[in-house]
């Protein structure tokens, strides 16, 4: 399987004095079975990536292929349901239903996808235990705190078994001993053979948990670099 | 995706409680006011209304609405009569006088002389007495409500003396009839006697009222009734339009129950408008993670769809209650125009419509933030 491979991605954006080119050609891969994290300075065009990954964003050139996809082919039409049926989203801001309970909004993807709640709840109950929720099911998410929605978002994340899980700054919002158990879960539960996990990232605390970074620099890739088995934090 | 779109909605309590007290005023306002309308438009024809077994109304060419009689021969009843497809024609009489009671006090009031063979235009309703009563001598009968503006603090009762137009005349009866335009006491009696009463001194008839053959359309036989005698002739819904629209063009009515009606309109669509706009632009992020995840618009406009059906069905049933409420508590003490009224089935029909309706076009188009957002500001901060 492919995973998510990119080549020549660039993109611009109007502004006052012109056009800005935010990606300059970006040559990025995300294999299956692997996270892959993608670090930079501020502003290099992370974010900006992992959106035209998801089809987010329109307008890119070059080539996007997602598990065989190529995404900048699809219409908008098409991409609802590609996302749908592919891509589990991660925010730093949560971005959690608000008047859904925790396992309600765990169980969002499959009821949008056409589950029946039942199904969905049953789904979401199991994903949520395993994230050690379950004394929180039933309250709203802001019962929680921070730690706790950003697993709320995981479950979420991951209820409709995705194929590629993109996360922008999961920790960022956290502090550091409630970022360090998110990601710990994040690998232990994202990461699976034939599922891509993308982490953008500041945290240099983190970087203990990917199989590989990818450094970013003002719209380029500069360098990929191999975690070594040796080198992977070991959780639990 | 209904349960998410009613978690949504009720998870703001305060935001939920605008909107449906606001859809809730709108609908009283409008259902209210439309009701009390029908019915002050609706007693402007009463007369034609309760003299259902006639279905055509002949009268003096110059006549534009019921109240305003203008007197002809007797010699028109023969003339209509005689014009094919008439099964049958009666006079009718009908004039504002002065009734003076036994002690003294005086009254205007209406007096409707129906023929004295048929009875065709008497009451339908009679409360005491029966219409058999109207053939005795001096006889009147004396409308309910009218009754107790004559003699008030007099509980209902045949047997009073009174004089109109220096007539004598006996309450042999009390008749139910829904209220008048004019709001006054309605006497019905013989025509001979009301005659008497307006101090005629020929013998004029206000009204032919008429009945079609079987077979025949009431609209087609006034035709034919009018090319014959010259007359103007309508069928009684014809007639009764005629009235109503008369009354809205002179009497102000439309533009005084349409102001308040526009207002609960206005008052609607700003409540409702505003509020989802609110609710819009802060559950914007929440929509916008909904469309990333990949929940499409068309699911999304269904969703708030729901919301607003939902919120416009509870404001308006409670809306719609308090103004029933106000029929049932206030009707029966309400005197003249306003008196009987009641909320016509169409009405509340109509003002549901018109209401889920308004709620809808509102919420979408002020939700339009909500369709356009761009999924990808889930990623900003
Ligand atoms: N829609 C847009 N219109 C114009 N400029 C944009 C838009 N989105 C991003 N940019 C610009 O593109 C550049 C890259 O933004 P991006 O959000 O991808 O950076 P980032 O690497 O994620 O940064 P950070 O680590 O701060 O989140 C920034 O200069 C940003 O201002
Ligand atoms: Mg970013």
């Amino acid at each position: 399987m492919s995973g998510v491979v990119c080549q020549q991605v660039a993109i611009e954006f109007p502004s006052a004095a012109g056009p800005i080119k935010v990606l300059k050609g970006v040559d990025f891969e995300a294999r299956p079975g692997e996270l892959t994290m993608l670090v930079g300075p501020s502003g290099c065009g992370k974010t900006t990536l992992i959106s035209v990954i998801a089809g987010l964003l329109r307008g890119a050139t070059g080539s996007v292929n997602v598990f065989g996809q190529q995404v900048t082919s699809l219409s908008n039409r098409q991409l609802v349901p590609f996302r749908l049926a592919n891509i589990g989203f991660i925010f730093q801001q949560y971005n959690l239903l608000a008047g859904l309970s925790v396992i309600e909004n765990a169980a969002v993807p499959l009821v949008a996808a056409g589950s029946p709640w039942p199904d969905a709840l049953d789904a979401a109950r199991d994903l949520l235990n395993t994230l050690g929720l379950t004394p929180h099911l039933t309250k709203l998410p802001r019962q929680l705190s921070g730690g706790q929605q950003q697993r709320v978002a995981i479950a979420r994340a991951l209820v409709h078994k995705p194929r590629l899980l993109l996360c922008d700054e999961p920790t960022a919002a956290l502090d550091g001993k409630s970022g360090q158990a998110v990601m710990g879960l994040l690998r232990d539960l994202a990461v699976s053979p034939d599922r891509a996990a993308i982490v953008v990232t500041h945290d240099p605390r983190v970087y203990a948990y990917a199989n590989r970074i990818a450094h970013m620099e003002d719209g380029l890739l500069v360098n990929v670099e191999e975690v070594l088995p040796a080198q992977l934090a070991t959780t639990h | 995706m209904i349960r998410i779109a009613f978690r949504i909605l009720l998870h703001d309590a305060a935001k939920y409680l605008a909107l449906v007290l606001g859809i809730a005023f709108a609908t009283l306002l409008i259902g209210q006011q439309s009701a009390i309308f029908h019915s002050v438009v609706q007693s402007s024809t009463r007369e034609i209304l309760e003299a259902s077994e006639a279905d055509i109304w002949v009268m003096k060419p110059s006549v534009e609405t019921l109240d305003q009689t203008d007197p002809m021969a007797e010699l028109a009843v023969n003339r209509v009569r005689s014009v094919p497809g008439v099964a049958w024609a009666v006079p009718y009489y009908q004039a504002i006088a002065q009734l003076k009671t036994a002690d003294g006090r005086s009254k205007s009031v209406t007096i409707i002389g129906v023929d004295e063979t048929s009875l065709v235009a008497a009451p339908r309703t009679m409360l005491i007495g029966s219409l058999a009563d109207l053939a005795r001598p001096d006889a009147i009968f004396v409308d309910a409500a009218g009754f107790s503006t004559i003699f008030p603090d007099t509980p209902l009762a045949t047997g009073a003396t009174v004089e109109i137009g220096q007539r004598r005349a006996h309450v042999v009866g009390i008749s139910h009839v829904g209220p008048s335009w004019t709001g006054l006491p309605r006497i019905h009696t013989r025509r001979s006697i009301a005659i008497e009463m307006a101090r005629e001194t020929i013998n004029p008839v206000s009204y032919v009222l008429a009945r079609a053959a079987p077979g025949h359309a009431p609209a087609d036989v006034a035709r034919a009734i009018s090319a014959a005698t010259g007359l103007q002739a309508h069928s009684s819904d014809g007639f009764r339009i005629q009235t109503q629209n008369w009354v809205l063009k002179y009497s102000g009515v439309a533009e005084n129950f349409g102001i308040t009606i526009l207002m609960g309109v206005v008052i609607g669509v700003a409540i409702v408008g505003q509020t989802f706009y609110m609710f819009s632009i802060e559950n914007l992020r929440q929509f916008a993670a909904l469309k990333a995840i990949g929940v499409a618009n068309h699911r999304i406009l269904g969703m708030i769809s729901i919301q607003a059906l939902f919120v416009s069905v509870v404001g308006f049933c409670i809306g719609i209650g308090v103004a029933s409420l106000f029929f049932a508590i206030f009707s029966p003490q309400l005197t003249g125009g306003l008196r009987g009224m009641f909320m016509h089935p169409a009405i509340f029909i109509g003002t549901g419509f018109f209401i889920v309706l308004i709620t809808l076009i509102s919420c979408l188009i002020s939700v339009r933030r909500v369709l356009t957002v761009d999924p990808a500001i889930v990623f900003r901060s």
